[in-house]
């Protein structure tokens, strides 16, 4: 079967405005970091191709694109996601305290077949800060709670230094891959639309 | 004050443009606002995207348009300006639902059902065009229609031969129907081409009357003239009564919009004929509008209802909204979804209120209906389009009846079910549930617990054993208003049209772009990159 599906994975990042979801993104697939915060406009998704077992999948990641700062993310962002990560900022309670409500979210805006299974991996990020002085969330408590949901997978990473985000993806693309997607969505295949007499062009528009 | 906590203040409070509601013209206005650089605030009162171009789970439908359906308003005061309160007038009355079966309710959030159906969209029109151009075809998939029907004299349903390898295997034009059909198509095709030999062309005098005469002049029979009226051009009412027809079509308007439908065949290589449906229902392409209005700077904030309208003490003039919260909020341009009214106050009229009371008096309406089942109105296919024209259902009918059935294949409803939309224009609401229940019956066989009124079911019963059996309907009038912009600082954008495509709604949501912003193009031309060679983003810029 030659479904698109089989190739391309759907990750949507969720978490606080300002946990640093962009960030991550951005430097797992472009390596880069930028110490300005703004909040995020003209983000949108990036994607990456990733190999597994000799087969190429690429990865596209969805950024929020600044709609979480009010929760009005619409049902679309969340449709056939095939995995959520959920971000929050280590030195941050109330973004952890979060996590709980995103996942929700999601949940009920995704309604994936399987919720109970559906893979999500959980990211503390920002250990860097102040040599981790002024961390609030312990590692011990934010697992607990990856535990108590069906024993979500759990990284601590700094995007700005680039720690764990290689493998955090990593499992975030095996899981992804995991996801039993609903094959009558893709049967026949959606419409071709970049044949259609659309103008290309390889370059970003930055 | 227990409920202004649970609202978020918003910052900054000055923006170049505030829109209210996410219904499609607001959507498209907002991101193009957003792609000319504007600072923009979007917001609805709802939870979530669409207004009145939305698809909704099955259980949120009734109470939406029940909640659409009655006049409300809000009252609150401000020290500094003028403050009139916003109220909401009704846009769809006579709700009425049968449930057949538990089961459409118990897989509620499995559907997403349109608000303003039916509606499709041709592979080529400018709907298309503003997808690809934006590239918001990256947030959105779309399926064909993969068949349309028009009813037949004996009741049955008969293919519409709309090209050429339709036309050689249909079954139920005869010979010399499929040779006339086929010439005309080439004599448009003549029409439209680069030669200019005059003899090809079509004349002016052809070209400004009515498609029908000129259909009869060259010879089309009657079902050749029904099928190219009602099923290509899409006409709304009877074109053959010219003297109470409220629409007649040109031959120039005709054939441009044949034209628009041929063109549309073959544009995508894997799309089965003209039309197409996006997956997930109508409701994504607000979102996917205002995603992008979002990846360009537009602050959204959802369920946040605003109560006023703040005017200048002195001037009358617009200065701002005060939301539910307390909080105001300034620009200098308001757009505002059509079910808003702002009553004029006693000294300073609002800007926009004398276009309401002109509207309600001569406001056109269209019939909407939503039914569903577990089988398919044809067994070859799962989604497409059926036709009743003009007195196809019984002798008084005025206006085209149009029908589009769905699968579980678009993601609308729950595997092995279908929905099918319905609508007609009417002059009111008998008349309006008249048309779709005529044509509920014609295709459907309704279990005899429902309460809705079927006249003329007796020479149906012959057919019921092969007709899907109904397990949830609703019927619903819906008001049309008109473009009511240009006043000022304020534009009133239009409610969901009576068309099966979205091209007038385009035509009119670019219009009211281009009174705000009469030096901004509307959606400047940009690169879009590839989805499979880096998603089209500037982070970190």
């Amino acid at each position: 079967m030659a479904s698109r599906r089989r190739v391309l994975l759907k990750v949507i990042i969720l978490g606080d405005s300002g946990v640093g979801k962009t960030s991550l993104m951005n430097q797992y697939v472009n390596r880069k970091f930028s110490n300005q915060y703004k909040a995020t406009i003209g983000a949108d998704f990036l994607t990456k191709e990733v190999q597994f077992e000799d087969r190429i999948f690429t990865l596209q990641i969805w950024d929020t694109a600044g709609q979480e700062r009010f929760q009005s993310l619409g049902v679309a962002f969340y449709r056939g996601a095939d995995c959520c990560v959920l971000v929050y900022d280590v030195n941050v309670a109330k973004s952890f305290d979060n996590l709980n409500n995103w996942r929700e979210e999601f949940l009920i805006q995704a309604s994936p077949p399987d919720p109970e299974n559906f893979p999500f991996v959980v990211l503390g990020n920002k250990i860097d800060v102040d040599g981790g002085n002024s961390r609030v969330v312990s590692e011990k408590k934010a697992k607990a709670w990856c535990a108590s949901k069906g024993n979500i997978p759990y990284f601590e990473t700094s995007a700005k230094e680039g720690f764990n985000v290689e493998a955090a993806f990593e499992c975030i693309a095996k899981n992804a891959l995991k996801n039993e997607p609903e094959e009558e969505l893709y049967l026949p295949d959606a419409i071709d639309m970049a044949g259609g007499q659309q103008q290309r062009s390889a370059g970003c528009e930055c | 004050m227990e409920e202004a906590e649970s609202y978020p203040p918003i910052d900054p409070s000055n923006f170049d443009l505030i829109v209210i509601g996410t219904g499609l013209p607001e959507s498209i206005v907002a991101s193009a606002a957003s792609a000319a650089g504007k600072t923009v605030l979007h917001l609805d009162s709802n939870p979530f995207y669409g207004s009145h171009s939305a698809s909704l789970p099955l259980n949120d439908f009734i109470p939406f348009i029940q909640s659409e359906s009655q006049p409300q308003s809000r009252n609150l005061t401000s020290d500094d300006y003028v403050s009139t309160p916003v109220a909401t007038r009704p846009l769809y009355s006579a709700v009425e639902t049968n449930s057949y079966s538990s089961e459409p309710t118990e897989n509620s959030r499995k559907f997403n059902l349109d608000l303003a159906g039916p509606r499709v969209l041709l592979c080529s029109d400018s709907m298309i065009d503003l997808i690809l151009k934006t590239g918001i075809n990256q947030y959105m998939e779309f399926k064909s229609v993969d068949a349309s029907f028009i009813s037949s004299a004996d009741g049955g349903l008969e293919n519409v031969p709309d090209s050429r390898s339709a036309i050689f295997k249909n079954r139920g034009l005869s010979l010399t129907e499929k040779n006339q059909l086929m010439k005309f198509f080439k004599l448009v095709q003549r029409h439209l081409g680069d030669d200019e030999t005059e003899d090809d062309k079509i004349s002016d005098q052809d070209l400004e009357s009515p498609f029908v005469e000129f259909l009869t002049k060259i010879g089309l029979s009657q079902k050749l003239k029904s099928i190219i009226l009602y099923t290509i051009v899409l006409a709304d009412y009877d074109q053959e009564n010219l003297e109470a027809c409220k629409d007649v079509i040109s031959t120039k308007s005709g054939i441009s919009r044949l034209a628009l439908y041929h063109s549309s065949i073959g544009r995508f290589p894997n799309a089965n004929g003209a039309i197409i449906y996006p997956i997930y229902g109508q409701g994504e392409l607000p979102q996917a509008f205002c995603r992008r209005a979002a990846v360009k700077g537009c602050i959204y904030v959802l369920r946040m209802p605003v109560v006023a309208i703040l005017n200048d003490k002195d001037s009358g003039e617009y200065k701002g909204i005060k939301l539910v919260s307390g909080q105001e909020l300034f620009s200098p341009k308001l757009i505002i979804a059509p079910s808003f009214t702002i009553p004029s106050t006693p000294n300073h009229d609002a800007q926009v209120a004398n276009s309401d009371d002109v509207s309600l008096s001569d406001t056109k309406k269209v019939a909407r209906g939503i039914c569903i089942t577990k089988h398919s109105l044809n067994t070859q296919v799962a989604n497409c389009l059926v036709f009743f024209p003009p007195r196809s259902l019984y002798l008084e009918q005025s206006t085209s009846v149009r029908v589009l059935q769905l699968s579980s294949n678009v993601a609308v409803c729950p595997s092995g079910m279908f929905v099918t939309y319905l609508s007609a224009m009417c002059d009111d609401n008998v008349q309006g549930k008249k048309l779709l229940n005529a044509a509920i019956n014609a295709l459907f066989s309704v279990p005899i617990s429902g309460n809705s009124e079927n006249s003329g079911a007796s020479n149906l019963s012959e057919h019921a054993e092969e007709k899907p059996c109904l397990l949830w309907s609703t019927l619903y009038i819906q008001e049309l208003t008109t473009f009511q912009g240009g006043l000022d600082s304020i534009s009133k954008t239009p409610m969901p049209d009576e068309h099966l495509h979205y091209t007038d709604l385009l035509d009119a949501t670019e219009k009211i772009f281009k009174e705000i912003y009469p030096n901004e193009e509307f959606f400047p031309s940009i690169n879009v990159s590839n989805d499979d060679e880096g998603g089209g983003s500037e982070l970190d810029s």
